[in-house]
């Protein structure tokens, strides 16, 4: 009995910095950020108690004709994320098992690109991918790949799948180091084994290594989620605070952000705070299942 | 609950390792210095108000530039709300100065006090009040005019003069795609661009500001037949611009201009100074497109900004002496000349021939960029008709329909 | 056979990973008006100039040892309460702990700008507008939800026995902490050392509405100064870009091992 108590009282010790440099500096300001969705606002200065007009003001026509394709992009590029970037993270972490030469040269190259700030990345890549001056286009041209050379951020249809191929390219790095880890950590022996029973080597990737990967997965899957969720830079810094062509690559963020900082709305603060209640909620929940379903099964 | 006094505990030390004086730079006890808040590039205001600082040797004037992105916004808005805000600051015009008057964080200027300010046009003040209470909140500073800006020589290789008809413009156009010049670069994936574009080559045909003003006293919407037709321009227009002209940026517009591969570029005065410094070989010239059904074209206009007052100012008789300088003639003479803009500040003459010979057609046939008038709402209506005008030009909706959006967003507050 | 096509593969993909910013760095050696008009192209004779004018003009000097100051504090301070955080929620019972872990995470699910203002008005109650010290702390406090996120899952995936043969010895928690477990996390520190590094190091949003004084500004508010004052000067812009971008590089590379050392250790037990 004594010593659990010591033992209790010692985590809550151990908790005490983090605790408060994490109340003071995110959760207190986030909170009141929260509390302001519930205020009319004149600017900075808070007017008066409105309940809830501000999400009413969600609901309307004209905002709800901008959140709920925002809110499906997210989608998508979730879905993007998770059978481009991560499927090629985990098939280069496989591919890279089998390489002796050069495999730390290759792994931080793949990786370089997540150190380039996002800001930088969207201006790289609007140059490269330009229509009118793009090197992408001309080389496409100069192989006799002319149908393929077109505005890929320009047509709405290409726009975000555009987007993924880029996330993928600055993030892949992320999930590759993860999986290599994960395989790292598989015990050789097993698939041995396996081996030496006849197994093929898609049976020993399927039965052995696939089940194994599980706890890797279910974190990448879990920062995907989120990640996807609250991108913002890239867009951004590739088709503007509108989420240009044509509003194909608007998303939650770049909402936020234009009913915060870019509309001159003089309640531009109660619908954005109950724009970023609304995100935190489904974020957060969905979070959440997402965690139980994934955690459950391992 | 035991955590309470710790937390407090933590705080209190953090508190004490802070610097002691939060933000004033030490300064003299019988100079006064006032710190100014602005976007640009901030030499050309040292060297600016260097000459009021000889004039009144008691004032230091500090000019502190941030970017001119959209943070500027926050970070004014942050500024203006606490402590360590400026004296003086720049302003946005029209819809986005509305918050900051709203919240009291600006001094309301009497001509009392500024006396220049009586003599301003109307139009270019009004972009200063406040929209509640009429009050003037900011002295202007510069007014930005919409245009075509042109290659004089590739005109001249081509035989071609600045049209006076729609149909020359046309005609001209049609000439310098045979010979593979892009008649008019412009780039509509940067969809702030859009709404200037279709104001340069529209507001003639939807009347300018009589149109406007109907529309504000709600005699027509936008959905006016007139107003269609001057944003169809653009979708007549498309043959004559980039390729994929959806897919390219402002920049690259800017670059098919600077390098000669384009003829034209429609846009505002300040791409005027980014031609000089990167097209140094092109010769430029400016017109005014045509109206399309015959006569004169017009040429929109909006006021850029303002100097208004921190209400929290610690000096407040120095700022508003400040802005009554702002106000006055020197300072505009010294602003046009400095930057090569316009300055807001009436009866100021830019000595650059190319300025005055805008400022002389701005004088006849200018008008009031309508975007700016109506960019209010959350969604900002000038958010919603961007994108309208993008989806437009990518063949998806047609005039009518962008119309229709426009109008749709701004009865939601208008 | 199969081998070299995994190696073409793979090498194939760097060649993909690497252009964009090969490109970046050969544009930073060219000068602007040859960039205008061919936007692709190798270096000409007067390479240095860019970067020359870049150091210089944006007092990059000054933004480099801010930046520096602010990230290493601020990831170091992190860090370290994470980790002594981390280590109970992992490997101990009691109570609240699965509400303290969501307490912690759920500071990764919201839009951070969000909080700006109130963040601002607490700041300038403490005096910590225009510091560098408030800087630090708004960032070590970002970092713990991720850092909490990490640590914690390696702190569950440790063996069992490890505490139980600690506390046998008779070692405290503190003296288990820091002698058996703090060893075995070390590559793991090194991985969210890595991983929050990088976007404080990018981040602009905080010091442009933190920060004042000229001489306490770091290097993103540099390149957003760039991206306004140079925007038609493209050769510089790439320039100052590669610049900031190097120290990273230099991190990273110097971490990599360290980085695969670490996943290894925690991901999978």
């Amino acid at each position: 009995m004594a010593l659990s108590t010591t033992r209790r009282g010692s985590s809550y010790l151990f908790l005490i910095p983090a605790f408060v440099l994490y109340s003071l500096f995110v959760v207190y300001p986030l909170f009141t950020g929260l509390t302001y969705s519930v205020f009319s606002w004149k600017g900075t200065l808070r007017d008066t108690f409105v309940g809830f007009a501000n999400y009413a003001g969600l609901l309307t026509e004209s905002f709800r004709d901008q959140l709920l394709p925002a809110l499906g992009h997210n989608f998508l590029l979730f879905a993007g994320t998770m059978l481009v970037q991560n499927t090629l993270g985990l098939a280069f972490a496989l591919a890279l098992s089998r390489v002796r030469r050069g495999k730390r040269a290759l792994q931080t190259m793949f990786a370089l690109p997540y150190l380039v700030n996002p800001l930088v990345i969207g201006y790289l890549w609007t140059l490269l991918l330009s229509p009118t001056f793009g090197p992408v286009n001309s080389l496409l041209r100069g192989v006799g790949l002319e149908g393929l050379a077109m505005p890929w951020l320009g047509d709405p249809a290409t726009a975000l799948p555009t987007v993924i191929v880029i996330t993928t390219w600055q993030w892949v790095g992320f999930p590759m180091l993860l999986f290599s880890a994960a395989l790292g950590g598989i015990p050789q022996e097993y698939a041995e084994a396996a081996r030496t029973d006849g197994a093929t080597s898609w049976q020993v990737f399927r039965r052995i290594t696939l089940p194994l990967l599980r706890p890797a997965m279910a974190t990448i899957t879990i920062l995907s989620f989120i990640g996807s969720m609250n991108t913002f830079a890239l867009v951004y810094a590739l088709g503007g605070s509108n989420g240009a062509p044509a509003g194909a690559t608007d998303v939650l963020g770049l909402l936020f952000y234009r009913a915060a900082f870019a509309s001159g709305d003089v309640n531009a603060l109660g619908t954005s705070s109950a724009l970023a209640v609304f995100m935190f909620t489904f974020i957060f929940g969905s979070t959440l299942l997402l965690e139980r379903v994934l955690r459950r099964r391992t | 609950m035991r955590l309470a006094p710790v937390a407090a505990a933590i705080v209190l030390s953090v508190a004490a390792c802070a610097p002691s004086s939060p933000s004033t730079p030490a300064q003299s006890q019988d100079k006064v210095t006032l710190s100014v808040w602005g976007w640009g590039p901030e030499e050309n205001y040292d060297k600016m108000f260097a000459a009021y600082e000889k004039l009144n040797p008691g004032v230091d004037v500090d000019a502190r530039s941030f970017t001119t992105a959209t943070e500027y916004d926050t970070i004014l808005s942050t500024g203006l709300a606490g402590d360590s805000g400026p004296d003086l600051a720049w302003l946005r015009a029209g819809a986005n100065l509305q918050p900051l008057v709203e919240a009291g964080r600006l001094l309301p200027l009497e001509t009392s006090d500024v006396p220049g300010l009586k003599d301003y046009d109307e139009g270019v003040l009004r972009s200063a009040k406040g929209d509640k209470d009429g009050k003037v909140y900011g002295v202007p500073f510069a007014v930005q005019t919409l245009q075509v800006i042109y290659n004089k020589k590739i005109f001249a290789d081509h035989g071609i003069t600045p049209p006076r008809t729609w149909d020359d413009m046309i005609a001209a156009a049609e000439k310098l795609k045979a010979n593979k010049i892009v008649p008019f670069a412009f780039g509509g994936k940067d969809d702030w661009m859009l709404p200037i574009v279709a104001s340069i080559f529209g507001t003639a045909t939807w009347g300018g500001d009589t149109f406007l003003d109907d529309v504000k006293a709600k005699r027509k919407t936008f959905t006016d037949p007139a107003f269609v037709e001057g944003i169809d321009q653009l979708n007549k227009l498309k043959p004559y611009f980039p390729d994929d002209v959806a897919g390219v940026s402002y920049t690259d517009a800017q670059i098919l201009f600077s390098s000669g591969k384009a003829a034209m570029f429609p846009g505002g005065l300040w791409e005027l100074n980014f031609f000089a410094e990167n097209a140094k070989g092109v010769e430029l010239g400016v017109f005014t497109p045509p109206a399309p059904k015959g006569g004169q074209g017009m040429m929109p206009g909006f006021t850029d900004g303002s100097y208004g007052i921190s209400a929290k100012t610690r000096h407040k008789a120095e700022a508003l002496k400040f802005a009554a300088w702002l106000a006055s003639k020197d300072y505009g003479q010294l602003f046009t000349d400095t930057l090569s803009i316009f300055s807001a500040v009436p009866g100021v003459k830019p000595t650059d021939p190319l300025l005055e010979e805008v400022s002389t057609t701005f004088d006849k046939q200018g008008a009031t960029y309508f975007m700016n008038e109506f960019a209010y709402g959350n969604p900002s209506s000038q958010t919603v008709f961007s994108k309208s005008l993008q989806e437009m030009l990518l063949g998806r909706i047609t005039a009518e329909q962008a119309a229709e959006q426009l109008d749709k967003s701004v009865a939601t507050w208008l | 056979m199969r081998t070299l096509w995994i190696k073409l593969l793979l090498w194939g993909y760097a060649v993909f990973s690497m252009a964009p910013l090969v490109v970046m760095v050969l544009s930073s050696f060219r000068p602007t008006s040859e960039i205008f008009d061919e936007p692709i192209g190798l270096p000409t004779g007067s390479a240095f100039d860019n970067y020359a004018k870049a150091w210089t003009e944006a007092s990059f000097s000054t933004y480099v040892v801010n930046s520096v100051i602010v990230v290493v504090s601020a990831v170091l301070l992190g860090a370290v309460v994470s980790l002594l955080a981390a280590y109970p929620l992992g490997r101990r019972r009691f109570g609240g702990r699965g509400l303290l872990t969501a307490y912690f995470i759920s500071g990764m699910t919201l839009p951070a700008h969000l909080g700006v203002l109130p963040l601002f008005y607490l700041l300038e109650s403490m005096g910590l507008v225009d510091s560098l010290l408030g800087l630090i702390l708004v960032y070590a406090a970002g970092s713990i939800p991720f850092n909490v996120f990490v640590l914690t899952a390696f702190f569950r995936q440790l063996p069992y026995e490890l505490d139980e043969a600690a506390s046998l010895d008779g070692a405290g928690p503190l003296a288990t902490f820091w002698h058996v477990m703090l060893p075995l996390v070390r590559p793991a520190i090194a991985t969210v050392i890595v991983f929050q590094f990088v976007p404080l190091w990018n981040d602009f949003f905080y010091p442009l509405v933190l920060m004042r004084d000229e001489s306490k500004l770091t290097l993103p508010v540099g390149l957003t100064h760039f991206f306004g004052e140079f925007q038609n000067d493209w050769g510089t812009l790439f320039a100052g870009l590669v610049m900031t971008t190097i120290p990273l590089v230099v991190l990273f590379v110097l971490a990599t091992r360290q980085i695969v050392a670490g996943l290894t250790a925690g991901m999978n037990r």
